[in-house]
């Protein structure tokens, strides 16, 4: 066993700096994808949607005059896009994408007949509970994930979060057997049929008050499997959402950075149709 | 010199038609399907069974089969002139689950099977079939997660604890039922299927190069071996060819998944152990490999790296060589770890003789993976049936024959060393040439691909129309099999402290099975 603890002190510290500061190149992984409206001609924009393969790029329209509707919560960046029209869709290293309304991961351009609309604001306002909850869980928060129908891909990135690399046991975050003592419930997966009254009940039995956070385009849009026959989701319909962490899966920092912006402790940084932000 | 495909058709009054060298297609009728297939599990091994239904057709049964020494597969069909046929399970138990499913998913009978049930649909309406094409009102369904699953065993003093489907920690969704005499298991009841997806039924009638997307989501850590195995099938459907490059980048990743798969397994146990550096030293390792993925391909799970005929990615050299330099340190870094894993006796002891699986019974139940080679089933579909560049690299299949906790570990740790030894000859003679840019050129058709996953041989069957659709996706991934055994495992003189050891030993995807 003394060399177990050898072997772990000789290792010395790994984890990562983020949040405090940015992410290092090492930790830099495709997030999500962002869009450049001035790299996309109205023809172009066609084409992109029917390049992707879930409802994240879906037009309506001729050249003439038409509309095109991104979305990042579907994405699930699959490459299509961003490998035919590089100059408009770009994939986000930076992992802090997560944003508290869903809109923040949509835009829409039209072209012809209209303008692009005016970009939402950037703040989004928190409510209440959000406050109420922000303050009792500023420094130790326990979360409760349910597997609501996911491939195991969110899984595998949320035991990651655990591994010395992220290490979320530093920012005072757990996560917990029971919903009793739960803060947040962390769904991944597209909520099918047979999980929404697992799901549900879990949800109950959490103490106010609580939080929701989506994570991953399936638990955000249902992402491959929208319109199946046994979804019950997007998790949104089922319950209220305080924080969508984009993503197929998310990175595990991108996850740290959802629970981080549902507690207050983070703030947004990621727009569907942002200009490249200044960096980390 | 006949092949012994050849040879076993002829012995059973088979007619064979082959499509390539690889896959020797022959049709019975129904009067006899039984029979044929009982009688050539005797010498070949029954890798899938699954059905056909579309409307206005007679349903089909396919049988899928690996006979000894022939790199090809033998697949035999009928046609139903009814909704039911005469059930294998009597005589071939490790039928049971596939007749069960075909009865849930498509509704054809199989007369006389002993054990019917449902396997993913729990508190659904009767006769209602999702491959049918039929669909339920929205809506939440009847669910009791705590009165659902009956326990198999009762009497005086037997007490039942029950387990998920939601469970502690980042977990699967599935639900265990344990009936316990105080500190044994004498019984698990478990029911899957609360992840089902009917990514199937999904499937049908989009484009094979959209279903590529829906495979890599079949299940996240084995995405590229499953979407591998579905490419692979419509390759072989259309007859498209792939260049050296891709074969070997497609190898290289393959292998790449099987790396993290098996520091995340070895991570695991040693979690169920209570070792946590082990656990973290592992978890750094997996952390790693899963970055060198997200660098070597824009994404950590290798999804988005394959398309019909080819690779949509690049290795570039400045990329395979920083992959050698970390290769070389990971296996410096995992064999130190395995010498003290291997020296620490509370990890050891813990294994030993935990979930014993012996080699009779894998073999009855043709158990797949690390799984079956750990109870002496000597098969690996990448040296059986050479696929991608496997067959231009030296490798060993590791296996042992003690079938318990310990066996496991010992044959993913040494499945490991192979995998750093595959990757090493790779980047050894990588061919740099020219890539044809063709698009795929779609005909009607069916056929096979097959993969070796981290948890063992996936089998996807495909069936296109003449536009590249899909017109069915057949999947069975290897969690398909080995779940069947798994509550065996558990029963078989354990205690309940040994379950997290036992479930971690199996690697086994609950995604994968409920699809």
């Amino acid at each position: 066993m003394s060399r177990w603890i050898a072997k772990g002190l000789a290792t010395g510290l790994r984890t990562t700096r983020f949040p405090d500061s940015g992410v290092s190149g090492e930790e830099q992984a495709p997030s999500a994808v962002r869009l450049r409206w001035q790299g996309l001609s109205p023809g172009q924009a066609l084409q992109a949607a029917s390049l992707c393969p879930t409802a994240a790029i879906e037009a309506s329209g001729t050249e003439e005059a038409g509309e095109l509707r991104f979305d990042a919560g579907a994405c699930i960046l699959c490459g299509r896009c961003t490998r035919q029209f590089p100059q408009a869709f770009t994939r986000v290293a930076d992992p802090r994408v997560a944003v508290q309304s869903r809109d923040h991961l949509r835009s829409t351009l039209r072209w012809g007949a209209g303008q692009k609309p005016a970009p939402a604001s950037l703040s989004a306002a928190a409510s209440a509970v959000q406050l109420a909850a922000q303050h009792l869980f500023r420094r130790s928060l326990h979360i409760r994930h349910v597997d609501a129908g996911s491939c195991n891909g969110c899984e595998s990135e949320l035991q990651m979060l655990s591994a010395p690399y992220a290490d979320l046991h530093r920012l005072g975050l757990f996560f917990t057997p029971t919903p009793r003592h739960a803060d947040v419930l962390l769904v991944t997966g597209v909520v099918t049929r047979n999980m929404e009254e697992p799901l549900r009940e879990t949800y109950q039995a959490m103490p106010q008050p609580k939080l929701v956070i989506a994570a991953g385009a399936c638990a955000i849009s249902c992402g491959s499997f929208a319109g199946g026959p046994m979804t019950a989701g997007p998790l949104d319909r089922l319950l209220q959402v305080d924080a969508y962490v984009p993503g197929c899966p998310p990175t595990p920092q991108a996850i740290l950075h959802g629970l981080l912006l549902a507690l207050g402790r983070a703030t947004e940084r990621y727009r569907a149709d942002q200009e490249e932000s200044g960096g980390a | 010199m006949r092949r012994p495909i050849d040879r076993l058709a002829l012995e059973m009054d088979l007619g064979v038609t082959w499509q390539g060298e690889e896959e020797a297609c022959a049709v019975c009728g129904e009067e006899v399907f039984r029979d044929r297939i009982t009688a050539l599990a005797a010498s070949a091994t029954l890798s899938d069974l699954f059905a056909t239904t579309r409307s206005g057709e007679e349903p089909t049964l396919t049988a899928v089969l690996q006979v000894e020494d022939d790199p090809g597969w033998l697949l035999v069909s009928t046609k139903l002139p009814g909704s039911a046929f005469s059930a294998l399970t009597p005589q071939l138990h490790l039928a049971s689950w596939y007749e069960r499913e075909i009865l849930e998913m498509h509704g054809l009978m199989p007369v006389g099977h002993p054990g019917l049930g449902p396997l993913r649909l729990h508190q659904w309406p009767e006769n209602h079939h999702p491959m049918r094409g039929q669909h339920l009102e929205t809506g939440p369904l009847p669910h009791s997660a705590h009165t659902a699953v009956r326990p198999s065993v009762s009497g005086q003093g037997v007490f039942q604890l029950p387990l998920g489907p939601v469970r502690s920690g980042p977990q699967e969704s599935a639900e265990f039922l344990f009936s316990s005499g105080g500190e044994d298991i004498v019984e698990v009841d478990l029911r899957l299927g609360f992840k089902y997806r009917a990514i199937e039924q999904l499937a049908e009638g989009q484009p094979a190069e959209s279903v590529i997307h829906l495979a890599e989501r079949l299940a996240g850590t084995s995405s590229f071996a499953n979407t591998l195995a579905f490419t692979r099938a419509v390759e072989r459907s259309i007859g498209a060819t792939v260049s050296p490059t891709d074969q070997h980048a497609r190898t290289l990743l393959a292998e790449l998944e099987r790396l993290y798969n098996h520091f995340g397994m070895i991570g695991r146990l040693a979690e169920a152990t209570g070792l946590l550096v082990a656990v973290a030293q592992y978890g750094m390792l997996k952390e790693e490999v899963l970055r060198a993925g997200g660098r070597l391909t824009g994404h950590r799970y290798l999804r988005g790296a394959l398309r019909v005929g080819g690779m949509e990615i690049v290795l570039s050299p400045v990329d395979r060589e920083r992959l050698r330099a970390e290769l070389a340190d990971w296996s410096q870094r995992a064999a130190r770890l395995n010498r003290l894993l291997e020296q620490t006796s509370t990890f050891i002891d813990r294994l030993d003789t935990t979930a014993t699986l012996l080699p009779d019974y894998a073999v009855e139940h043709r158990l797949v993976g690390p799984v079956g080679r750990a109870s002496g089933i000597d098969r690996d579909v990448r040296r059986d049936h050479p696929y991608a560049a496997y067959s231009s690299v030296e490798f060993d299949v590791p296996t042992v024959s003690d079938g318990d906790a310990e066996a496991r570990f010992q044959v993913h740790a040494a499945e490991l060393r192979q995998s750093l030894r595959i990757i090493r000859q790779l980047l050894g003679g990588w061919p740099d040439q020219e890539r044809p840019e063709d698009p795929p050129r779609w005909s009607a058709g069916s056929a096979l691909g097959w993969a070796e996953a981290p948890g063992g041989e996936a089998l996807h069957w495909v069936e296109l129309d003449q536009n590249g659709r899909v017109l069915r996706w057949r999947a069975r991934p290897p969690a398909l099999v080995n779940w069947h055994t798994f509550a065996h495992a558990c029963g078989s003189g354990n205690n309940l402290t040994d379950y997290p050891v036992i479930e971690a030993s199996f690697a086994i995807s609950v995604a994968e099975f409920d699809r």
